[in-house]
């Protein structure tokens, strides 16, 4: 086989290939479309579609949250901001600031797990488009509010109930340190 | 007679240009179409992280090792990891080494898709990369219920993960690689063994494996040259000993041993080996705790510690050096894509302009780990 033939052969190679790629380009014609037009023109909100565990916009349950800190110093960057003071008459702790800079969050979750009622937690809300930075900081209180005290037993307030047990389910979503035992609410193998 | 005059001239490829993978800058000096010299221009993208982790501490530095290198960032979570869990000496529990070797391939896989699709369309290619993109979507999908993100996972801590599998889990991760392997087959169809794609990767540049090695070269792209080095096999951290699955190599049978086809082929074939770990990995899974104790003001005792990883992009340095503090004193990240940028000077010489992107392409350089 000379220059000739070996030329034919190159040609006849790269028609075929390039036919045999096209086969599968064409086979998506009668497959199901992958994709899909965000944000008008999808059947649910893109929101309610996403996992529990998605990391998106933090939100606080002022309700339950216990004043202890442990979110402000598990962030890397200092994003949170919080007072909290002794309320002179009842002997308890008033917040009287809670501020998240939403701008400068970098959704890292480490704020979340070590919170012990799930007051702070991630939603699934991403769309967070704003015209000013001052805009994007969250402040949470509105008015100085009592800080939630952790009962012995189950939570009796048909008001705190729900948001208590929402905040548990979100903490089990976190691994559990030590022991042999697999987090609540996870695979058992 | 007169001679037509030539001149040398100097042309700048980036930083912003579609092909360099992220900001890249190069000083290309070409006398006509033929490269002289392409000079790479790294420090772009520095990010001073090894600094940052000075000042954050060691429970805060995790999420930022997400931005050494964002296509695979399981590795540098688990780089990291490994780094403060043997200068604490915590034992990670088995189940947690599942689920970071779980995570880890799956990313491998979605970091090679990446990597192969980019290279597709930086030849000109348009179509393999979406498809390589919509199962690296599928692959994020799967990540993200696994730990609520899809780029910048902070999926691990120090002594095990942060999150295990939730229910039913499992099950769609198998389902998904079993759709996986005949996508593989398919997309090779699509473009693998296309002739003018193969012709225009083969015999491009081209390195020799003493060179690879003197280069510093890591993962697939010293695989590629030939030389059998996997970390996961030769120095096994983690699970790696308890799965099967070879290191594949390349073959030099399209071109010369140690071209761009070679090194594209390795990352073909590893996605497969991948799949190969994580369907032992998913069935071996054992039961119990993901995450060892460890204190919320960790505090390792003073001392130094270097460790390996092989991430998509080859092996991974991590140096930690601790002074008993909150803090980590210093912080050292070794990367693949950094050697693989000093081998290209030294490769592009005589490389036509075109065959710099496939050059490029082909080393799976990600910018943002070259700088840190
Ligand atoms: S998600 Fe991370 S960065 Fe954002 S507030 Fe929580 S700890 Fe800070
Ligand atoms: S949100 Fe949670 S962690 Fe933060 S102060 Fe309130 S209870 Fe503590």
């Amino acid at each position: 086989m000379g220059a000739i033939g070996s030329y034919v052969e190159n040609i006849k190679d790269a028609v075929t290939t390039i036919f045999e790629g096209m086969a599968v380009t064409a086979s998506h014609f009668v497959r199901k479309p992958y994709t899909v037009q965000y944000p008008d023109r999808t059947e649910v909100r893109v929101q309610d579609t996403l996992p529990f565990r998605y990391r998106g916009i933090l939100e606080v349950d002022l309700e339950i949250c216990t004043g202890c800190l442990a979110c402000e110093r598990a962030c890397p960057i200092d994003c949170i901001v919080i007072a909290v003071e002794k309320d002179p008459a009842t002997r308890g702790m008033i917040i009287s600031q809670f501020d998240i800079d939403i701008a400068k969050c970098m959704f890292c979750g480490l704020c979340s797990e070590p919170c012990p009622t799930g007051s702070i937690h991630h939603t699934t809300e991403f769309e967070g488009a704003d015209f000013s930075l001052e805009s994007l900081i969250r402040r949470f209180v509105k008015e100085p509010i009592h800080a939630y005290k952790a009962k012995k037993g189950p939570e009796t307030d048909p008001r705190l109930a729900p948001i208590l047990s929402r905040g548990m389910h979100y903490l089990d979503q976190w691994a559990q340190p030590g022991g042999d035992k697999p987090a609540a609410g996870t695979e058992e193998s | 007679m007169n001679t037509l005059r030539t001149e040398e001239m100097t042309l700048n490829m980036g930083p912003q240009h579609p092909s360099t993978h992220g900001v890249l800058r190069f000083i290309v000096r070409a006398d006509g179409e033929v490269m002289r010299e392409a000079v790479p221009d790294v420090g772009y993208l520095h990010r001073s992280i090894e600094k940052i982790a000075e000042k954050v501490g060691y429970h805060g530095f995790m999420p930022y090792t997400d931005r050494v290198d964002y296509v695979c960032a399981m590795f540098t979570n688990q780089g990291w990891g490994m780094a403060c869990e043997k200068l604490a000496g915590i034992e990670v529990p088995r189940r947690g080494e599942y689920c970071r070797v779980i995570a880890a391939e799956f990313n491998r896989i979605a970091s090679h898709l990446l990597s192969v699709g980019t290279m597709a369309m930086d030849i000109g290619a348009m179509t393999p990369f979406t498809h390589a993109i919509r199962e690296r979507e599928m692959i994020n999908d799967l990540i993200e219920e696994l730990c609520g993100a899809r780029l910048t996972f902070n999926y691990m801590r120090i002594g095990g993960v942060g999150f295990d599998l939730p229910p039913g889990w499992r099950e769609k991760a198998l389902a998904y690689l079993d759709h996986f392997d005949p996508i593989l087959e398919e997309y090779n169809a699509l473009i693998s063994y296309n002739k003018i794609y193969i012709e225009r990767l083969a015999n491009v540049g081209v390195i020799a494996a003493d060179d690879a090695v003197n280069y510093n070269l890591v993962g697939p792209n010293l695989r590629a040259c030939g030389v059998k080095w996997d970390i996961r096999k030769d120095i096994p951290y983690s699970v790696y000993p308890d799965f099967e699955f070879e290191v594949p190599i390349g073959s030099g049978q399209w071109g010369t041993l140690g071209d761009a086809m070679d090194r594209y082929m390795v990352r073909i074939r590893e996605m497969a080996e991948s799949s190969k770990i994580l369907r032992q990995a998913l069935k071996q899974l054992p039961p119990g705790s993901v995450l060892a104790k460890v204190p919320r003001n960790f505090k390792p005792p003073a001392g130094e510690c270097q460790i390996r990883v092989e991430s998509a992009r080859g092996d991974m340095g991590w140096y930690v050096v601790s002074d008993g503090t909150a803090f980590p004193w210093r912080v050292h990240v070794r990367t693949g894509s950094f050697a693989a940028m000093g081998i290209t000077q030294k490769l592009s010489r005589g490389l036509m302009i075109a065959d710099l992107v496939t050059l490029i392409a082909s080393l799976d350089v990600i910018a943002p780990e070259i700088d840190r």
